[in-house]
């Protein structure tokens, strides 16, 4: 498991252009995404929405960072390294860990990075117990999210449905996370489907490490910090239980080896 | 008297309606270099995942290194290497990296892993390539890495699924010299599958098999008495005949 989580990572470092493109990612959103927000808010609130966007942000790393590298357990299938993995004497369950572990790993360390740069930049610096709660925030964003992204990816059969990810995954999940707005404002559907999402939880607990100045001006985390945890711990364990057979079942092996057929 | 490295009984897989393998009964003994031969879709693949426990059968059992494949999986997965049809290394990574990568998913001892990785690329010629990434390497290399790979952790039963698929003549060649020292020098069970028949000709036994079942199993010579032709060719021909048009090289 130790070897799948250390690759996830090798692989990380080796693809340069994906390393700095994660980096850069949170800045091209929070100079454009928000300029944009910041005029439609300005002189309506008690906080500069820089500010108030740097915890989504954040969050925001975490998802792409974790939920890309757990998806690229597709990839593995298509180059066969899932099945080195399968053949190896260690459990389905254990590959699913040592994925998700990987990619929260990554995950992690890009959010880390981004933090170091980003928060000086908007003029945050957190309190020890800030900076210790908003990473264990982005570790448990990153674990929940890992385990989504194994779990995605082994019910895809190919990389062709990776953009119907994105769409139907990733941007509802970032909208409606309250990286961007608050989400108590969306209408009741919105909502709901607001709760069923792992991301909001994370960002949530990370407004409560990084905004308590702004928390009696409604900008603050809004849910018991405990719920956060407590929800962001259950999507990473459902999704681990359910990767494991998923792993397993016949895609790792079979479907390529009948589609390869002539 | 020897032990069985394979006994399977009534194995069989169905993929939905469709009947992969039918009920297969085998017996591969300790030591022996076996061939699985027949067309393509004639369930070898199928075969091989089941024995190695990468799928469930629907029917029947076998024991493969003496254990269960039903209740044991990991034992045996511990007791067998598999090179695949296709390779399974990451192209990203170096060769060294990913031997490492399965020394780490087989356990195998830092110390150990890195004395075998050394002896097993000095013996494959691969030493002077090992820190290059697997992506710039020739086919050859490659297969040659994919068999490192497969018998890094010393198993006693090496599964081949038709190991020289998109290889060269010479590349042919020098995985068949490998594979012969291999046999040599540790004793290990081979179980090749192939559908390329002079492959078959140095095996001691060869299993044909046709849509799913056995058509005929022996060795090559006594194949080729009982069919009263000259060349294992002939044999797999007339076993399988039916299907000549799909088992052309590929």
């Amino acid at each position: 498991m130790y070897g799948i989580v250390i690759r996830e990572f090798v692989r990380f470092l080796r693809q340069r252009g994906r390393a700095l493109s994660s980096v850069a990612r949170p800045f091209v959103w929070l100079i454009f995404a928000g300029a944009g927000f910041a005029a439609v808010f300005v002189g309506r609130s008690a906080i500069d929405y820089r500010v108030y966007m740097a915890p989504g942000l954040l969050g925001m790393v975490v998802m792409f960072g974790s939920l890309l590298a757990a998806l690229s357990t597709v990839i593995d299938r298509d180059a066969g390294v899932l099945r080195m993995m399968l053949v190896a004497p260690i459990r389905r369950g254990t590959v699913a860990l040592g994925k998700t572990l990987g990619a929260t790993l990554v995950g992690t360390t890009q959010a880390v990075v981004v933090a170091a740069i980003l928060l000086p930049v908007v003029g945050l610096a957190p309190t020890p117990g800030g900076a210790f709660l908003a990473l264990a925030a982005i570790v448990l964003t990153g674990l929940a999210l890992g385990a989504l992204g194994v779990v995605l990816a082994a019910g895809m059969r190919s990389i062709e449905n990776f953009a119907g990810v994105m769409n139907f995954v990733v941007f509802p999940m970032l909208f409606l996370s309250g990286a961007l707005y608050p989400v108590r404002h969306l209408g009741p559907v919105l909502h709901v489907l607001a709760h069923v999402n792992p991301l909001a939880y994370g960002v949530d607990l990370l407004k409560h490490a990084l905004l308590t100045r702004w928390a009696d001006a409604g900008y603050g985390g809004e849910l018991p910090i405990a719920l956060d945890c407590v929800a962001l711990a259950i999507f990473a364990v459902a999704g681990l239980a359910a990767a494991g057979p998923m792993l397993a079942r016949e895609g790792g092996v079979a479907r390529a080896a009948f589609r390869e057929r002539p | 008297m020897t032990a069985a490295a394979i006994d399977a009984s009534g194995l069989g897989k169905d993929f939905g309606a469709v009947q992969a393998l039918d009920r297969l009964d085998l017996e591969v003994r300790e030591g022996e270099f076996f061939g699985f031969l027949g067309p393509n879709g004639a369930g070898k693949t199928t075969t091989v995942h089941l024995l190695a426990t990468l799928l469930a059968p629907s029917r029947g059992s076998a024991r493969v290194v003496g254990h269960d494949i039903r209740t044991d999986g990991l034992a045996v997965r511990r007791g067998i290497g598999l090179v695949f049809q296709e390779t399974t290394l990451d192209r990203d990574l170096t060769i060294d990296e990913n031997l490492r990568f399965a020394a780490r998913l087989w356990n195998l001892d830092h110390h150990e892993a890195t004395s075998r990785i050394d002896a097993l690329l000095r013996q494959f010629g691969l030493e002077e390539r090992r820190g290059d990434p697997v992506r710039t390497l020739s086919g050859g290399m490659r297969r040659a890495a994919d068999i490192a790979r497969g018998i890094l952790h010393r198993p006693r039963l090496l599964f081949l699924d038709e190991p020289t698929a998109g290889l060269d003549p010479r590349a042919r060649r020098s995985l068949w010299d490998l594979i012969s020292n291999l046999r040599a020098s540790s004793g290990l069970t081979v179980f090749l599958t192939t559908h390329y028949v002079e492959e078959a000709e140095p095996c001691d036994r060869v299993a044909v098999m046709d849509r799913g079942r056995l058509a005929a199993l022996g060795t090559p010579t006594e194949l080729k008495r009982a069919a009263g032709v000259g060349s294992l060719e002939e044999v797999f021909l007339a076993r399988t005949g039916h299907q000549l048009a799909q088992t052309g090289p590929a």
